[in-house]
């Protein structure tokens, strides 16, 4: 089949429309006949307009703003492996912690690597640069997520890491809330990975420092104006 | 600055997307969200499935622009691959045909994004209305058997048995099809090139 020529089957090939078996002897007789190469890839150009066929349509406009948040989740918490569940919970953290807060820590005026390493030898709250990693706890009984905030030393930056958050069904997504005076501001919408894991950097309208404490929430996919769900993870940041 | 990346090609967003270049991939965006999502969007026939499906393909293009080969295909074309397959496979998933297929092509908007810059705008819509012009040139029972192989990612077997027709039939209907819109979009091709080489000629005259 290969000598043979294949004319007739490269417009349905150029479509994907072959059954797999057709489709195999294609592939196998484009691989050394230049004649039916040069017909396949007229038949693709083909192919490649036809989605300018499909009838314009613009997302929402908010899908961008998604797609960024998505984005930043992705350069803070890159994926990790899984740890085993019986180390304490800042050396479980350690690797999204590590790589989760490394664009943050980049970003401060005489940040250096040691500090993680040394962050992870201090007690809480405590560094050699005056950044603080606040603790969260779970809000469910029974569950075992874990979390911390990394604030820098003016409270400028922040960065928010998790564990043990299942990553949620579509449409849905957690989302972190800022606490002042009893008023929450939303400080950022994530999402965790197949491993529970998940880390975003937080932006808030004030200085972190001005905010007594924090909490996460399910929220629909992209996050509420103020809190809808119930809260999953939570804990006290500073008394201002 | 952002208004510099709107002055930047395809090819140079793209490596600077490799460069972790937020902005870059916020100009991709704006470029072609909208033929990403129509495209989506009109193959599962659900708006928050193509929303999903569009963040995919940009979330794809920002962790795998280092893949693209320019010498393979033009930007535009690689996203679009991307979308069909990814649409593709979710429709398969959910195992369920939607009836969109009926969908007449010919009432395609053309409004322009607010985000998108007017010449690439008019550049989209010249582009759509090429292959709808070459679309309106196959008989019904053709233009049918497109739409299920392109946007339902049927074969032919499975398009024979969904209208009821022999595979022979099919096949014809496919070959013909695709032989029709080849010569027509090449025509098309053939002369907007001379269009753009006649305007470099008359450029290139008056400058001397």
């Amino acid at each position: 089949m290969s000598d043979e020529h294949v004319l007739d089957s490269l417009p349905a090939y150029a479509l994907g429309s072959l059954e797999a078996e057709e489709s195999r002897r294609v592939d196998e007789h484009l691989s050394s006949c230049w004649i039916c190469r040069d017909e396949s890839n007229s038949f693709q150009m083909v192919v490649e307009q036809l989605s300018f066929a499909a009838p314009a349509a613009a997302p929402s406009p908010d899908l961008k703003e998604r797609l960024m948040q998505r984005v930043h989740s992705t350069r803070l918490a890159p994926r990790v492996q899984a740890q085993p569940a019986k180390r304490p919970w800042l050396e479980r953290l350690l690797p999204a912690w590590g790589l989760a807060s490394l664009c943050l820590l980049i970003g401060l005026a005489g940040s250096n690597l040691f500090l993680w390493q040394r962050l992870n030898q201090l007690p809480v709250g405590t560094t050699s640069l005056g950044m603080r990693a606040v603790p969260l706890s779970a809000s469910v009984a029974g569950s075992t997520a874990t979390g911390f905030v990394l604030i820098s030393a003016d409270g400028e930056d922040g960065a928010l890491v998790v564990d043990g958050l299942p990553p949620l069904e579509e449409g849905k997504q957690y989302q972190l809330w800022l606490i002042r005076d009893g008023q929450r501001t939303s400080g950022a919408v994530f999402s965790t990975d197949e491993n529970s894991y998940g880390g975003t950097r937080i932006r808030a309208p004030l200085s972190l420092l001005e905010y007594s404490a924090v909490g996460i929430t399910i929220e629909p996919q992209g996050g509420s104006p103020q809190p809808t769900g119930k809260q999953v993870l939570g804990g006290p940041l500073f008394s201002p | 600055m952002k208004s510099d990346y709107a002055r930047y090609d395809d090819e140079r967003l793209i490596r600077l997307i490799t460069e972790a270049r937020e902005e870059a991939l916020d100009q991709l965006y704006d470029r072609y969200n909208r033929l990403v999502f129509s495209l989506a969007l009109t193959i599962v026939n659900d708006r928050a499935t193509a929303e999903e499906i569009t963040l995919d393909v940009f979330m794809r293009v920002w962790q795998k622009a280092g893949t693209y080969r320019a010498d393979q295909a033009k930007v535009s074309t690689w996203l679009t691959h991307i979308a069909r397959h990814h649409a593709i496979d979710v429709l398969r998933r959910r195992a369920v045909r939607s009836d969109q297929y009926a969908v007449q092509w010919e009432e395609a908007i053309y409004a322009k994004s607010p985000q998108q810059d007017p010449q690439e705008s008019a550049e989209l819509s010249m582009r759509r209305e090429r292959v709808h012009a070459a679309l309106a040139q196959l008989p019904p029972d053709q233009k049918q058997a497109i739409q299920l192989a392109y946007f339902g990612g049927l074969t032919q077997s499975q398009i024979a048995e969904t209208l009821k027709q022999p595979l022979g039939t099919i096949k014809t209907r496919v070959r013909l099809a695709m032989q029709k819109l080849q010569s027509f979009l090449r025509d098309e091709q053939n002369s907007e090139d001379k269009s753009v080489e006649a305007q470099r000629t008359y450029n290139i005259s008056k400058e001397e």
